[in-house]
């Protein structure tokens, strides 16, 4: 696996979705071939910086400690592990998070191997044993490191990536929450994380109608009224993003430490996480009904939507 | 959007704008300000590294009728969202001779490209606090790479549910998974959301075949939408004092001069669109051109190209897993 390091530039790239798309063969998806790495630089365009920041060698050393760390303990718990040290190795601002062609040349160039070891799916229906290709080049909530990055950068508290451990304990968060327009409050990310914390919510069952009641108030309630937060503080998120040219590996046992851009108003946590935890109180409970997996949409449009270009002139 | 609400609201509009805006604490220019489209453009040539923007926001809310009504703790904030970068700020207005007003800060990390900007009002109603009771009818889009403000979308689309929305109208049609009005200012797609997985398939995911049966539906809404267009702004065509059909403004306008060369090809738009008048008012030959419009519409939503994509996508998935 190292030695795909040596095969490839240096720097992290761009790599769009259009070109990422076309390489997903059956083979790639099945990790039975590696994507054309020669054919996949070559498409790909510079980042345009050539700050340690943008270094793959970090990278790769983190995510194949990830791989050999939890190898037994299996391969969902390593997102808790992975998510605050992928964040604080590859130091983004959110427009450049943003950016899905970083993601699609992370996963296909840099660490395809990865993918495949953490979602490659199991039984023997037609699709076991591969990874479905949103995985590699998809949405922020599904790719398999954006929605890391993502979960880190609205989980945590200013440096403190503690909430973002314990969001990781309940594995389906990641994948109900993070799609969800009403974690972008951070008072209201860390208020879901509070309850986490104090086995309010245990599974991902109960989760789930936690952040369905907590949605569907929050389309008539404007939580940002009720639990103030000033907002973090930009210029401490680029401080931290510069600081990365000095900055040691990040530690394997210990947090490292997210941009002090700021913590959390308490008060706001407080007024949002005994509010939630009413609501919560509140489900109807549903027997032995099966739980639906799917929460509320965002609502509204988006100008980004793939299928609005169709219809200009 | 407009939804059922279980608490009282006011009647009266809240409207706002930006009435300026500042990059690095220099004035933009007046006319990167659109009240218009109500679009800013942010871009300014020569500043590419800026650093922070700021908005001067300005709302008018009904306070007669919010200071007697059964609302306390009045707040009117601006609400500003990226969907990409999930970002979202709420600025808190001030009430201020006879308005609302306040100030928007913008830090060029934290967004990509474009915002949207609006406005609601929140109240503590019922004994329920931090209620939005009103939302400004309009939103503004805010663009950060644009150098003249100019929305680029020229079809509105309305995600709602047609049975249990809010427009009556729509309720008849509940089992369509989209419907095409073409009556007001702005053409507008209404997308059913009560009918189960078309907003999903739409914003298909990255899965090919989703993407390309997304990209399939898309296509067919099109041509829907510029069929009905087309038809539309035909039948709306005003003739001056000697039987001269006029063009049109607006969207109307522009689905005409985009479709007139598909339709016929040989005249030139102004005779084209005397003919399309004359065939459509006399009813001879009208009958004939209804392919030709097919055909146009089915140009301007590029249905050759999606459905040749689509085919060979479901090609490619079908050898694999037989494979």
């Amino acid at each position: 696996m190292s030695r795909r390091t040596t095969d490839i530039p240096p720097q992290m790239a761009l790599l769009s979705d259009t070109v990422a798309v076309k390489h997903l063969t059956r083979g790639v998806l099945s990790g039975q071939e590696d994507p054309p790495f020669v054919a996949l630089v070559r498409a790909s365009e510079s980042v345009g910086g050539t700050q340690s920041r943008w270094s793959i060698e970090p990278l790769r050393h983190l995510l194949e400690e990830a791989q050999r760390r939890h190898s037994d303990v299996g391969r969902a718990q390593a997102d808790r592990w992975l998510a605050p040290r992928l964040h604080a190795t590859l130091r983004l601002t959110r427009a450049e998070a943003a950016e899905p062609a970083l993601w699609n040349y992370l996963a296909l160039v840099v660490a395809p191997d990865y993918v495949v070891w953490r979602h490659r799916s199991g039984g023997d229906g037609p699709k076991a044993g591969l990874v479905t290709a949103e995985r590699f080049c998809g949405l922020h909530y599904k790719q398999a490191f954006a929605r890391l990055w993502w979960t880190a950068e609205l989980f945590r508290d200013g440096s403190d990536y503690r909430p973002v451990e314990i969001a990781g304990r309940i594995p389906d968060l990641i994948n109900t929450v993070l799609r969800l327009d009403v974690v972008d409050h951070r008072p209201t990310a860390r208020a879901v994380t509070r309850l986490v914390e104090q086995g309010v919510v245990r599974t991902g069952r109960e989760l789930n109608d936690l952040v369905s009641a907590v949605n569907v108030a929050g389309s008539t309630i404007m939580y940002e009224v009720l639990a103030p937060d000033e907002g973090p503080d930009p210029e401490a998120v680029e401080y931290w993003i510069s600081e990365a040219e000095v900055a040691p590996p990040v530690p394997h046992e210990k947090l490292p430490e997210g941009p002090d851009d700021g913590p959390i108003p308490a008060r706001s946590v407080e007024t949002l996480s005994s509010m939630f935890e009413k609501l919560y109180a509140e489900v109807p409970r549903r027997g032995k009904e099966p739980c639906p997996t799917e929460v509320e949409r965002p609502r509204g449009v988006s100008l980004d939507k793939p299928y609005s270009p169709t219809w200009r002139a | 959007m407009k939804r059922l609400i279980p608490y009282p609201t006011p009647v009266g509009d809240v409207t706002f704008k930006v009435t300026g805006a500042q990059l690095d604490g220099r004035a933009l220019d007046l006319s990167m300000v659109s009240q218009q489209d109500r679009v800013v453009a942010l871009h300014m040539a020569g500043r590419e590294k800026w650093r922070e923007a700021r908005l001067e926001i300005q709302a008018q809310i009904p306070d007669i009728e919010l200071a007697n009504g059964p609302w306390t703790e009045v707040v009117c904030v601006a609400v500003l969202t990226e969907r990409a970068t999930n970002s979202r700020t709420v600025v808190r207005l001030r009430p201020w001779s006879g308005s609302w007003g306040g100030t928007a800060v913008v830090p060029r990390g934290a967004f990509r490209a474009r915002l949207d900007l609006t406005l609601s009002v929140v109240a503590t109603v019922g004994g329920v606090a931090g209620r939005v009771v009103a939302t400004a009818q309009d939103s503004w889009l805010v663009d950060l790479t644009a150098r003249v403000p100019v929305r680029q979308r020229e079809l509105d689309i309305n995600e709602m549910d047609f049975r249990d929305g809010p427009h009556e109208w729509l309720r008849p049609f509940r089992d369509a998974p989209w419907l095409v009005e073409t009556s007001g200012d702005m053409p507008t797609i209404h997308l059913n959301t009560g009918f189960e997985g078309v907003t999903e398939l739409l914003g298909a995911g990255s899965d090919p075949t989703e993407r390309a049966v997304g990209r399939l539906l898309a296509t067919q809404i099109a041509t829907d939408a510029w069929t009905a267009m087309f038809h539309s702004a035909v039948s709306d065509l005003e003739v001056d004092g000697d039987g001269v059909p006029q063009w049109p403004s607006g969207w109307r306008d522009w689905v005409l001069r985009s479709m007139l060369p598909d339709i016929l090809p040989e005249l030139s738009p102004a005779d084209g669109l005397l003919e399309i008048h004359g065939r459509r008012s006399e009813s001879s030959g009208w009958h004939e051109l209804q392919p030709l419009i097919q055909y146009a519409a089915s140009r301007r939503a590029h249905i050759a190209k999606n459905l040749g994509t689509v085919i060979r996508v479901l090609g490619r998935s079908g050898r694999e897993s037989t494979g």
